[in-house]
């Protein structure tokens, strides 16, 4: 993929904010993940402790690979705590990153997301590849 | 995961614990309290046996059977007077004690006597509600149409109301009409709560109202499935007992005879040690592959 390098664009720029972004605690059941997800109509939800640091996140993916190893009954697996079936050390970004180095990183790690965390480790937000693209090309405001 | 302890009674009344790393405790008593001197007895005769075996226990009578299958049915004392027999019985046998209750309007009174909140086997919100507001351990039944996973739901309802000390207890599950089965999958299930968990001897080989107007019981499997439920990994036994079943006056056909209490007691602790001398020599159960 072609990328603007010289792009002067941050993560910031196009960040879904905290809102936006899917998040749930850890002790959450993992439906209750599920249906975030869906409402927030992303692949992924950010797992998140009392004080909003990120623990964890999980995607479709992980739900994908987990269904086909998992052999417990749809009842029993909606009420396992999320944090079971989670990605513990997610890759990140900072709202700082630049927006091309944040996209280098999706296509390197064949991922759609990134999530967005402050130096506490803290969740600020979700970087998303498809507003990401459009304010590289240009078709979206930042 | 983090194991829960969960402490039954005050310091200076033999205070119980039950943990996942601790001696297996017993709750035993009649179905119902019949009368005082019956309730008495039962806890002398009862604590003698716990001695001889080395376990520590929590007295367990109810003072008003609601759920009986017949309106003509002993019903109880009543929540005075049965309140009353059991402080009784707390403080003259120097032992914890516990009721269920099945009105929320009796939960402040009960948790003003009893050391350990029994909710029957529901999940109704009001008298979970009632339970945690007592600020006394609760011992939460496991409904017979309720699947183990799906306590959670009832232990973060108690969760929001207050509750940190859970008890969860399997007491069989609805195998089409009348009859129980015990799936001992449930224990280890629910004590992924990370509360401890206990399993109703008594209950489980109940045959709910298969005799017509009453219910029921297989008591000849208590033996099998109490050695089945300790080596699979239990925190505490629930039994009920009586030293006059025939003439028991709730739950007749279930009751252990007292007679037999000894040797069901010694047989289910030896099975407790010894799985935690196992889990001491291996470890955790754990046969998932890595990855």
């Amino acid at each position: 993929m072609f990328i603007q390098k010289d792009s002067d664009l941050d993560v910031a720029s196009v960040m879904l904010d905290l809102n936006s972004t899917p998040r749930i605690s850890s002790r959450a059941f993992l439906k209750e993940a599920l249906d975030l997800m869906d409402a927030k109509k992303l692949g992924i939800i950010c797992i998140t402790d009392r004080f909003g640091k990120l623990e964890g996140i999980i995607t479709d993916g992980d739900i994908r690979r987990m269904l086909t190893r998992v052999q417990k009954p749809f009842a029993a697996l909606f009420s396992d705590d999320v944090i079971e079936y989670s990605v513990k050390n997610p890759i990140t970004v900072k709202r700082s990153t630049a927006l091309s180095d944040a996209i280098a990183t999706m296509g390197l790690m064949q991922v759609w997301d990134l999530p967005v965390i402050d130096q506490s480790g803290k969740l600020e937000g979700l970087l998303h590849l498809h507003p990401a693209i459009e304010a590289i090309l240009g078709v979206r405001n930042a | 995961m983090n194991k829960k302890k969960i402490l039954v009674g005050s310091p200076t009344n033999n205070q119980v614990v039950i943990h996942n790393n601790s001696d297996l405790v017993l709750i035993a008593g009649p179905c119902a309290i019949e009368t005082r001197e019956h309730s008495m007895r039962m806890a002398d005769l009862i604590g003698k046996v716990c001695r001889k075996v080395g376990m520590q226990w929590i007295f367990k009578a109810c003072y008003d059977k609601d759920c009986r299958s017949a309106p003509t049915s002993f019903h109880g004392l009543g929540l005075e007077e049965g309140l009353r027999v059991l402080s009784e019985v707390r403080s003259e046998h120097g032992i914890p004690v516990t009721s269920d209750f099945s009105d929320p309007s009796w939960g402040a009174a009960t948790g003003e006597v009893c050391d350990l909140i029994q909710v029957p086997a529901c999940r109704q919100t009001s008298i979970l509600r009632a339970a945690a507001e007592t600020g006394k351990p609760v011992h939460l039944k496991k409904g017979q149409f309720m699947s183990p996973w799906n306590m959670k739901n009832s232990c973060r309802k108690l969760e929001s109301f207050g509750s940190s000390e859970i008890m969860l207890t399997d007491r069989g599950t609805f195998f089409g009409y009348n009859m129980l089965v015990n799936d001992m999958r449930a224990l280890p299930i629910m004590a992924e709560t990370g509360y401890p968990v206990c399993f109703d001897a008594t209950h489980s080989i109940q045959m709910p109202t298969s005799m017509g107007n009453i219910s029921g019981g297989q008591r000849e499997f208590i033996p099998h499935l109490t050695r089945s439920a300790a080596a699979c990994g239990i925190d505490a036994l629930f039994v009920e007992v009586h030293d006059d079943p025939p003439n028991a006056l709730s739950d007749a056909n279930t009751v252990l005879d007292l007679k037999y209490l000894e040797v069901v007691l010694s047989q289910t602790k030896a099975m407790h040690d010894m799985r935690r001398e196992l889990q001491e020599k291996w470890g955790e159960d754990n046969v998932h592959p890595e990855g």
